[in-house]
Formats: C-alpha cells, sequence, structure tokens
C-alpha cells in the first residue's frame, strides 16, 4: 500500500538523487517477486531497499466513551546504499528516519500532528534488522517475544503522546501475491506488504487537556521496496476499514491525471478465518458524495463515499469523522496529505482509516 | 549679550583656538572608540558571536578534546527532553577569502530548528550534496564578498589538506551578518571527513522541548555524558573566552583612557587660556552687572560644545581609526584564543553615544578649574591684568605635600594585588602619576623662575631671563600648558618605555629559546587565525625525512584548570631536551627536561605560575578526559607567546589522554650537516600538492615572532601622535594667550629699545622654557610610569615578566622632539608679539 511515506520521503529522495528512476539504481534491491519471509527477522529492516514503513492507525475510546482516531507512522528512507566506506563518516545521511503522529479529537473535531526527522545514524534514529524494533529520538516502536508491539510518542511542543499496546488478533496478512503487491508495470515496480489487520489496543493517550487510559482496534502496515510507480498517477486514497461482521478490508486506488484509477490499484479482504482474497481495479468501485476544502492548503478532499465491493456483498456509505485531518507539512517536509478516522454503514459496519494524497499538488513524479 | 561676548566673538576671532581644542578632544575619544570598536569586533566571533551560532540551543555538551560520537545514542534518554544536534567546528583557511573562516558542521536534516537563519533563502539546498558529498551554505554576504553563487566551488584548507567544497544555498543573515559572514555551514558528517575527525563530534547541542526544567535537563545529561564532559549554557563558552581575552582587551581600553585623560588636560588648558584671554572682557561685564553665574555659563556653554563636536568628531574618526587598528588587534586575539575574530567594523550606536558622553564628561570636568577661575575675576579689580606672583612658601609645601601623598599612594599601588586578574591598581598607579604631573607643574614652573633669578643664571642672555620672569608672572596659564604638554610626553615615554622593555625582552627571548631550524604550521595566510592543526601524516613525513629524533611536534587542548581556562600540551620531550632551549630562568633547558621525562613531571609557563601560584615541585592535579594526572612541576620557563597558562608534558602522556588529531604545529631540530634551506625545501615537496603548509626557517620564524610583537603595539604608536599634537596645540596655546595679555610690557621693552629679534628670541625663549619643564617633568613621570607598566601591569594582567629596558635614544629623541615642537609652537606667538606697534598699544587704556 502507498502510504504518504512516499511523499514525505520522497520528497527527500527527489532531491537526494534527481536521476535516479525505476531500473536505475541497481545498487538497491528491488522486489522482483513474493518475498521469502523469515520471520521475526522481517518485521525488521530491511537497509537494503530504498523504503520502508511502518504504518499504524486505529480507533479507540476513553472511559467516558469519547473517541480518538490516532495514526503513528515510521519512515525509513535510503539515500544511499551500503556501508559508509574507508575514509567516510558513520554519521553520514546514507538512511534517514522519519515519523509522523496524529491524534484526532472525535468529540470535539480536533486534529493534532507532529513530526520527527533524523539520520539513522550516531544512535538518535534507527532500526533494528532483527524484528520490529524502530526508533526516532524517544519515538519508538517496537515488538516484544509476546507479539505485543509498544508504541510511544510524545511531542511535548504539540503536547500530544501515546503510549499504547497493540496485540494482533490475526494472523498477519500478506497482500497482493504472497506478500508482492505490484505497483506498476516494470518488473521491480513493487513492495512487500504485509499487515496485522486487526490490533487490540490498550494505553494512554494524551492530549494538551489531559491525558487517560484508552482502548480500541488498530491496523499495522509493514512495507519495503525501491522502485517507483509508473508514470501519470497524481496520488492515491487508500481505504483500511474493520467491519462488524469480522472482516477487514483494505484498498488502495492509485489516481490518474484523468481521474481515473490506475490498473494497478489493487486491495484486500480478509476474512474472520484469515483467509486473503485479492481485489483487482475492477472489483471495487468507489464513489466520491462529499469534499471539503482545507481553508489551510485550499486542497479539496472527498470526506464521504459509496464503496462497493459486489463480489463480497459489501456496498458501503463511508464518511470521515473529522473532515479537518490534513496533515499540513507544507512548512516543514513540504508534504502535504489527508488522514483520517472514518466510519461504514451499508451492508455492514465497520470503522477505519482513510489517507489521501497527491490533492495539494501533483505527486506524478515522484514516482 | 553676554553669550555673544564671552562666546561667539572669541569663536569668530580666533576659530584656531577652538578647533583645535575640539581635535584635541576629538584625538582623545578617538583612541579609546578605536580601540574598544576594535577590540570589540575582533572578539565578536570568539565571544558575542557565540550564542548567536548557538541559536536555540540552551545547553552544550563538551569536553576537551572532543567527543566519541557514541555520546549521541547514549543521550538517546534525553531524545524526550530536548532535541540533541551534534556539531563540529574548526577554523579553516577558506583560500579564496585569504583568510580564515569557521567551519561549522550540523545536522543539517535538523538544523533549521536550532539555527532558522540557515533556512536557505534560495531555496530547498541539493541534499544529495549537502548529505552525501561536500556541499556547503554560506551567507550571502560572504558570497557577495567572494562574489560567488550557488553551484561555485570553493577550498577551504583544514590541518593543512585542501579540500574542494560546493556551495549549494545561500542563506541570510542581515542582523548577524558579522558573525555569519565568517561561517561555512556543513553537514555534520562532511564536516567530520573534511577536518579528520571522524567518529569525533566537538560538542553536543540540546534544545530543550516545551517545558522542560533546564536543570533537571543539565543534572540527566550529566549522568549520561562520559567522564570529563561538562554540560553547560553556551555562553559559558563565551566567559570562557572573553576571560582569555579581557586582560588584553582591558590594557588596550586602559591605554586609550590615558590619551582621553591628555585630550582632558588639553581641554583644561584652552578653557583656562580662553577665560585668561578674557579677563579683561569678564571683568567688564561683571562690572556691568552680569552675574557669576551667568559668567560660568559661558563657560559651560563652551566646554559643552568642545564636548559634543569633540565627541562626534572623537567617535568617527575613532570608527575609522578602529578599521586601521582591526588588522593589528584581530591577529593579537586570534592568536589567543581559536576563533575567527570578524574583520569589519560595526558602527555601534551604543558606543558612538559614549564616545560622545565621555568626550562632555571629560570637557566638563576640564572646565571646573576655569570655572573657579573665571568666578572669581572681581568686577572692577579685574580689570587689570593680573600681577605676577610668586608661590607663597605655604603653596608649595601644600603642593610638596600633596606629591608626596601621590608618590607614596603609587607605591602602594604598585605593590597591590591584581582585581578580578586585572591590575586595577597599577593602573591607578599610573594616572595618579599623571595627574601629579599636573599638579607639579605650576611648582616646576615657579622653581624654573627662581632658577632665573640665580646668579648664574644672570650670566645668560636677557631674553631668557626676562621669558623666566614672564612664565613666572604667567604661572597659572603656563602652569596647564606645561602640565598638558608633561602629560603627553608621559604618556609617550611610559608606552616607549614599556615596548622597549617587550622588545628587547622578547628578543633575547626569541634568540636563545627559538633554536628550530625549520618550523612548519598548517597555512594560514596572513592572518594570525589558528587554522586547524597539523594532519599526523605530516609528521610522519617529517620523522620519515629527517628521522623522528629531530622531530617536535606540539599538541595542545583547552582544559579547565581550577575553573579557568589554560592549555595543555604535549611535545617531545626527548627531541627537545636534546635541541632545544627553553628558557628556565637560572637552570639549564637539557637539565629540565631530563627530570621531566625521568619523574614524568610537566613544566609550566610564567603566565601559569604566576596566575595559580605554583612553583617548581609542586604537582598539578589535571582533570582530563579520560582520568587524572598528577605530574609534578619540574620548571617554569619564560613564555611571551600567551598570556594564559601553559602546562607542556611529554607528548606520551598527551597522547594517553586526547587522540592524535595532529599537532598546532612542529618543530625540526636538523643535524649540524644539514642545510635547514634545503630541508625546508624537501619537506615542502614531499607535501607538495596534498597539503597546504608553511614551512619558516629559524630566521623568518623569528622575524614573525617579532612582527606579530609589532603588530600587537601598532597600536601605540597613535599615541606619540597625539602627545605631538598636545604638545604643539597646548603651548601655542598658552603662548597666545601669554603675548595678548602682556602685550602693554611687550611694547615697552619695545618703546626702551628692544628690538624684534629680542622679542621674538624673548617669547620662543618662553616656549623653550616651557617645553623643558613640561619634557622634564613628563619624561619623570613617563619613566615612572613605564616601570608600573612593565613591572607590574603586564605582570598581572599577562603574567610575564620582563626585563626594564630604557630606550635612552627615543627618550632623547623624544625630548629634543618636544622642545623643538614647543620652540616652533613658540613662532607665531613670537612673531605677533614682534609686530605690535609700542605706539598704539601704549596709548590704549589700561
Amino acid at each position: 500500500m502507498e502510504h504518504v511515506a512516499r511523499t514525505l520521503i520522497m520528497a527527500i529522495t527527489l532531491l537526494a538523487a534527481p536521476a535516479a528512476g525505476a531500473g536505475e539504481e541497481p545498487e538497491w534491491r528491488q522486489v522482483t517477486g513474493p518475498p521469502e519471509l523469515s520471520l521475526p527477522r522481517d518485521h525488521g529492516a530491511h537497509f537494503e531497499y530504498r523504503t520502508e514503513w511502518w504504518y499504524v492507525t486505529g480507533l479507540v475510546a476513553d472511559a467516558q466513551q469519547r473517541r480518538y482516531g490516532f495514526q503513528i507512522t515510521f519512515f525509513r528512507q535510503g539515500i544511499e546504499p551500503g556501508d559508509p566506506g574507508p575514509g567516510e563518516s558513520g554519521l553520514r545521511a546514507r538512511q534517514i528516519v522519519a515519523a509522523h503522529l496524529a491524534i484526532a479529537d472525535i468529540s470535539k473535531q480536533g486534529f493534532h500532528h507532529a513530526e520527527r526527522l533524523r539520520r539513522a545514524a550516531g544512535g538518535l534514529a534507527g532500526a533494528s534488522q532483527a524484528d520490529l524494533e524502530v526508533w526516532l529520538d524517544d519515538w519508538r516502536m517496537v515488538r516484544g517475544d509476546d507479539g505485543v508491539i509498544a508504541i510511544t510518542a510524545r511531542d511535548p511542543d504539540q503536547g500530544i503522546g501515546l503510549d499504547l499496546e497493540l496485540r494482533p488478533q490475526r494472523e498477519l496478512v500478506r497482500h497482493g501475491d504472497r506478500g508482492y503487491s505490484r505497483k506498476g508495470e516494470a518488473i521491480g515496480n513493487a513492495s512487500a506488504y504485509l499487515s496485522w489487520t486487526r490490533l487490540a489496543v490498550e494505553g494512554e493517550l494524551s492530549l494538551a487537556d489531559g491525558r487517560g487510559a484508552v482502548s480500541g482496534a488498530a491496523w499495522f502496515d509493514h512495507e519495503w521496496g525501491t522502485s517507483q510507480l509508473g508514470g501519470g498517477v497524481v496520488g492515491w486514497d487508500w481505504f483500511s476499514l474493520r467491519l462488524d461482521d469480522g472482516r477487514d478490508v483494505m484498498l488502495y486506488r492509485l489516481r490518474r491525471e484523468d481521474g481515473g484509477a490506475d490498473p494497478r490499484s489493487s486491495g484486500t479482504v480478509v476474512e474472520v478465518d484469515g483467509a486473503v482474497s485479492t481485489l483487482a481495479r475492477d472489483d471495487a468501485a468507489i464513489e466520491v458524495l462529499e469534499g471539503w476544502t482545507s481553508p489551510a492548503t485550499g486542497a479539496s478532499y472527498p470526506i464521504r463515499w459509496r464503496l462497493r465491493v459486489p463480489a463480497h456483498d459489501i456496498d458501503l456509505q463511508i464518511e470521515a469523522l473529522l473532515a479537518a485531518a490534513e496533515l499540513d507539512g507544507s512548512t516543514t517536509t513540504g508534504v502535504v496529505y489527508w488522514e483520517g478516522p472514518v466510519e461504514a454503514a451499508g451492508t455492514q459496519h465497520g470503522e477505519g482509516y482513510v489517507e489521501m494524497t497527491g490533492y495539494a499538488g501533483t505527486l506524478d513524479g515522484l514516482f | 549679550m553676554i553669550l555673544r561676548a564671552l562666546f561667539f566673538r572669541p569663536i569668530v576671532r580666533r576659530p584656531w583656538r577652538m578647533v583645535i581644542t575640539v581635535i584635541g578632544v576629538a584625538a582623545g575619544v578617538a583612541a579609546v572608540v578605536s580601540t574598544i570598536a576594535a577590540s570589540r569586533a575582533a572578539i565578536a566571533s570568539f565571544a558575542e558571536g557565540v550564542e548567536e551560532v548557538a541559536g536555540a540551543a540552551r545547553l552544550e555538551v563538551t569536553r576537551p578534546g572532543g567527543l566519541p560520537e557514541q555520546v549521541l545514542g547514549a543521550l538517546r534518554p534525553l531524545a524526550g527532553d530536548a532535541l540533541i544536534v551534534p556539531v563540529v567546528e574548526e577554523n579553516v583557511l577558506l583560500l579564496e577569502l585569504e583568510d580564515g573562516v569557521r567551519l561549522l558542521g550540523v545536522d543539517l536534516l535538523l538544523d533549521a530548528q536550532v539555527r532558522p537563519v540557515l533556512d536557505a533563502d534560495d531555496g530547498p539546498a541539493d541534499l544529495e550534496k549537502t548529505l552525501l558529498g561536500f556541499g556547503a551554505l554560506i551567507s550571502r554576504p560572504l558570497a557577495e564578498r567572494l562574489g560567488v553563487a550557488s553551484g561555485d566551488r570553493l577550498t577551504v584548507s583544514a590541518d593543512g589538506r585542501p579540500r574542494s567544497i560546493e556551495i549549494v544555498a545561500l542563506f541570510e543573515a542581515e542582523e548577524l551578518s558579522a558573525v555569519w559572514e565568517r561561517v561555512v555551514v556543513m553537514d555534520v558528517a562532511a564536516a567530520q571527513e573534511l577536518l579528520g575527525r571522524i567518529g569525533r563530534l566537538d560538542r553536543l547541542e540540546l534544545v530543550p522541548r516545551a517545558g522542560v526544567d533546564i536543570d533537571r535537563l543539565r543534572d540527566r545529561a550529566l549522568s549520561l555524558v562520559p567522564a570529563g564532559a561538562t554540560v553547560e549554557e553556551p555562553s559559558q563558552r563565551r566567559r570562557f573566552a572573553a576571560q582569555m581575552l579581557a586582560s588584553l582587551r582591558f590594557n588596550l581600553v586602559a591605554l586609550s583612557a590615558i590619551s582621553l585623560l591628555v585630550g582632558g588636560v588639553l581641554v583644561a588648558t584652552t578653557l583656562a587660556t580662553s577665560v585668561v584671554q578674557r579677563r579683561y572682557v569678564v571683568a567688564l561685564l561683571r562690572s556691568l552687572g552680569a552675574s557669576r553665574r551667568q559668567v560660568a555659563a559661558a563657560v559651560l556653554l563652551e566646554a559643552l560644545v568642545i564636548g559634543v563636536l569633540g565627541g562626534g568628531l572623537g567617535v568617527a574618526a575613532g570608527f575609522g581609526g578602529a578599521r586601521l587598528a582591526l588588522a593589528s588587534v584581530r591577529f593579537t586575539f586570534a592568536s589567543v584564543v581559536r576563533g575567527i575574530p570578524a574583520s569589519d567594523i560595526r558602527l555601534d550606536p551604543q558606543l558612538a553615544l559614549l564616545g560622545v558622553l565621555v568626550a562632555l564628561a571629560t570637557s566638563l570636568a576640564a572646565a571646573v578649574l576655569p570655572l573657579l577661575e573665571v568666578t572669581a575675576i572681581p568686577p572692577l579689580q579685574g580689570l587689570r591684568p593680573a600681577a605676577p606672583r610668586r608661590l607663597a612658601a605655604r603653596t608649595r609645601l601644600v603642593a610638596a605635600a600633596t606629591l608626596g601623598v601621590i608618590l607614596v599612594t603609587v607605591a602602594v599601588l604598585m605593590r597591590a594585588p591584581p582585581l578580578w586578574d586585572l591590575p586595577v591598581a597599577a593602573l591607578l598607579a599610573a594616572l595618579l602619576v599623571m595627574s601629579a604631573v599636573l599638579v607639579g607643574s605650576g611648582v616646576l614652573l615657579d622653581t624654573l623662575a627662581r632658577l632665573g633669578h640665580l646668579p648664574f643664571a644672570r650670566l645668560r642672555a636677557v631674553a631668557l631671563q626676562l621669558a623666566s620672569a614672564a612664565l613666572s608672572a604667567g604661572r597659572r596659564r603656563a602652569a596647564w600648558a606645561a602640565g598638558s604638554v608633561g602629560v603627553a610626553v608621559a604618556l609617550a615615554v611610559a608606552i616607549a618605555t614599556m615596548v622597549s622593555s617587550f622588545r628587547s625582552t622578547v628578543e633575547s627571548w626569541t634568540e636563545a629559546g627559538l633554536r628550530a631550524d625549520v618550523w612548519v604550521r598548517p597555512l594560514a595566510a596572513a592572518t594570525g587565525v589558528w587554522v586547524g592543526r597539523l594532519d599526523p601524516e605530516i609528521v610522519a613525513i617529517a620523522e620519515e625525512l629527517f628521522g623522528p629524533e629531530t622531530v617536535d611536534p606540539f599538541y595542545s587542548q583547552t582544559i579547565a584548570y581550577r575553573g579557568r581556562p589554560v592549555s595543555f600540551a604535549g611535545a617531545a620531550f626527548d627531541v627537545v631536551q636534546h635541541f632545544g632551549s627553553v628558557p628556565f630562568p637560572g637552570r639549564e633547558s637539557a637539565a629540565v627536561f631530563a627530570e621531566a621525562l625521568e619523574r614524568g613531571g610537566a613544566v609550566v609557563n610564567e603566565p601559569f605560575a604566576t596566575r595559580f601560584g605554583i612553583g617548581e615541585g609542586d604537582r598539578l592535579r589535571l582533570e582530563l578526559p579520560d582520568g587524572v594526572l598528577e605530574p609534578e612541576v619540574v620548571g617554569v620557563f619564560r613564555d611571551y607567546s600567551r598570556s594564559h597558562g601553559l602546562v607542556v608534558v611529554d607528548r606520551r602522556d598527551f597522547l594517553r589522554f586526547f587522540p592524535d588529531h595532529g599537532p598546532d604545529d612542529m618543530a625540526l631540530f636538523l643535524p649540524p650537516d644539514v642545510d635547514a634551506a634545503v630541508a625546508r625545501r624537501r619537506m615542502l615537496d614531499e607535501v607538495q600538492g596534498r597539503f597546504l603548509i608553511e614551512a619558516l626557517l629559524n630566521r623568518q620564524l623569528k622575524r614573525a615572532v617579532l612582527d606579530a610583537f609589532e603588530r600587537t603595539f601598532a597600536i601605540t604608536t597613535a599615541m606619540y601622535l597625539v602627545a605631538a599634537v598636545v604638545a604643539v596645540v597646548s603651548v601655542a596655546a598658552v603662548l597666545f594667550t601669554l603675548v595678548g595679555e602682556r602685550r602693554r610690557e611687550l611694547a615697552t621693552v619695545r618703546a626702551v629699545g628692544g628690538s624684534r629679534l629680542q622679542l621674538m628670541s624673548m617669547v620662543v625663549a618662553e616656549a623653550g622654557l616651557l617645553g623643558v619643564a613640561a619634557a622634564a617633568a613628563g619624561t619623570v613621570a613617563g619613566l615612572v610610569v613605564g616601570v608600573i607598566l612593565v613591572k607590574v601591569v603586564n605582570l598581572q594582567s599577562f603574567g610575564w615578566s620582563l626585563e626594564l629596558v630604557l630606550p635612552w635614544a627615543s627618550l632623547s629623541k623624544l625630548a629634543l622632539w618636544v622642545v623643538s615642537a614647543c620652540l616652533i609652537a613658540g613662532l607665531p606667538p613670537a612673531f605677533i608679539a614682534s609686530r605690535l606697534q609700542p605706539a598704539t598699544v601704549l596709548r590704549e587704556e589700561e
């Protein structure tokens, strides 16, 4: 799935390697087929690939049943493959770690976010190659021996923070062809894409007006790869839904300049028993019902959709729980995107997250 | 009416008198302003620049010799409370600028959060070049100065190794341009590679996050950093630098304050003579009903105008002079602290205001005595000229007693210990001696007049007798002139004495102490700025070429000793023992080093010994990054190359505590059969194309040391000029007055048959007598002040003991010069006197 990781990191990559395109980077490994997974090692970092991210979104409620959405993401971006050569400093920014934290206060319709960026060198930011462990300053995501993922992040300047434990409720899902997720026509235009689509969340959330215990459910993505999308893609819409019939749905639509969906748009339906079906572009139809214009950037985002997956008896109206969920990094990383909690009703009920990029300026050329 | 008579008319009639007085004050103010402005600019980037460059960082983790970069990871527990930023910093030579700049290596991914100024104004920098190559950001003013733009390449030399860097972005630095104009910013990793400092950082900056308590943060940081590291506010580094420069700065300002004193004396002279000149007018006005207050107001107004005009002019000249002085001051400061002094003087409104205020205060203070005199002029009796008067015995007694008290006080002050490490008492003593010249000048003239009546004096020319009598009669005005010329002479003599003592001491020190045949250091152009160190490879090359027994590399680090900055250094004791000749008073250099080698001892320089009261046999406790070293002091050596403390141990001991980043410089002691010039050539050829170094032969090194010395004292030559100007102006002003006052008397001399030539000789003789009196008093006082400067001020502020060497030749030249200047100054008044028409003058009403 094409998380916003790409946008953020592309902003760096684009500058870092302007001439680099698909197939022109022999030094980075490419994902060319279903990954041969070795766990837990593959939960960790894959430094030989250029981009990688660990992405968690979820919805929780406190004791007073006030609902919150949260997003915490760690991105890794390779700038230069391999280890430092002789005479080269170990502090060279060969790999960069960035992180985004956002909390949506649904009852108050408040949206707060913070970001961090640091080179993966010197010990203040990095990722383990043995298991899931990635950190940036005091922000951290780590998987314990019991399989529980602990996440800590806090930003005193924005007054937000979270300290959560995530317990997978079902098996790890491998999207696409056993984890091989094609994104473009060329053979290397792909990523390895794994998810825990349903995790139980316990922990603490803090906002400027206080902190409290929360619980709920979350979605975890881990994806890595090297090469980019084909040309002509201006952005994408990504949906992750946990339906109350026990199924989970992931869908991404790569938007083309003409407004249509790229043929490589895809999705996954996870059954209650963990069985996985892959959706092709034409298996799902998404119709925009309502839009919202950001007063900060002027970008217009859909905030209500109709989603139909006839083969799976899914026909849902999806609505953003909070319209103003735009992460405006235009003054920092230069990346602007929308990522917020949604609710679904129709053939089933459900909740989840939607991410939309490329609405505040095209992403064409980044991929 | 009163203003017109007492203020405007004299100005219109004798504009030159006013102009000259204003110039006199301006000269004093200019000296003060230029010294302060130049030293401020020179230390700007050592001290004031520290906090600007530190940006949002509130705490810094530092350690002598730097920190291993693993400290970054060790500080991870703090990451939630503070943004942690690694910094590598060094002075490098920017070849295109032919000057030193500060290479600041920071984490460019983060740094806009610390130093917003670094946000490039011409779009985002090319990150590939910045993060993976050798891309650099420079300020727009520096780019303009160099005539370069983004994409152009520059060459910097650090550790003697030239490296090409590419400008990837320019940033604006309007307000802070003085600091940022001398900075080249690169990514920390690139800077590490460029400076040969892989794996090491110079400091870590901590930018606390919202709501974090600084003291707690400091405590937590302290518990995480390695031994020997400190966690301080950036301002601490500024204070450290300021401490090292304090005495230098203080002395420069104090010296220029003395020249202001001379300016003040000049104002007093002018005002006093103008009062005397206008005695008749004042008396007339008083007779016509003008009050004392009105008359006093006119004098005050004159002082005020002189103050404002002199101040304004002085400030302007001062800033101009500062530009000239900066080159010398810059060099001096750069040799004390590692840093890049600014090369531009900024017009500082506060300093300008201070200059004008000082001028005002000086001229108002100088107006006090003339004010007393003018208010004392009685209405009717005042219309008659003041009668010649000898000093009463009582007055002479009082004057003598005052002089005695001053001398005793001076003697006491000379023995007083320094205050805050500064020779405050000693400089006060110098000031008192100067004031003694003023007090004593009247007595001196009186004595001269009495001598003129002694039998042997009668044998001399009539003109001289008359002159002596006239001076005695006009003693009160003449005393002003003698006083101000005396103070000026004293100033010049004192400085000449200090400079000659200094020079002679340094000369014999370099002669005896600098034995190296070739001396190698990183190329620093003609700036005096320390640019990095010598790459260790250069030492290896020298050892390969000439044998390790001939190579003496000198390593140093700044450490804290008893909370104060000192240099800790390592030298090849075995080499120095055989070839070197370090001046240990009363001991053989070889024996001292043999002892030091045998006992693992240290040698310290005189400033260290003086400042900390350390002597031979004492044991030092040096807290170094990786432990404590407790060497015994086996010798104290003379060192005129630095004013801060220096502890030297054998290089093996030094390198146990500090990584080998290469020495500051390196001395080669060649076998007698090797030609030094040939060896130097071989050394240069060997490193050709790889390193930029300077290799000086022994005589060139000695020359360089003496040049540095000359540059340091270049500013003092300005004071000779002040002395000369004051001498001419005061003498001319007073003689004009005296001639004007004695018109009738002079006319009488003419009427009874005195020739014009005789009249002229009489006035010139007065000038000569004044000159002799002033030169005599000034020389005596100047010698005393010189002794104070040489024996007390230097020792207290720099820790240097100097041989007192009296500059007889220049003293006699100076005396001759002053007397001639006075004689020349006497010519115009003499001419005027000779042109008096007895018939007309004698007809004038009394």
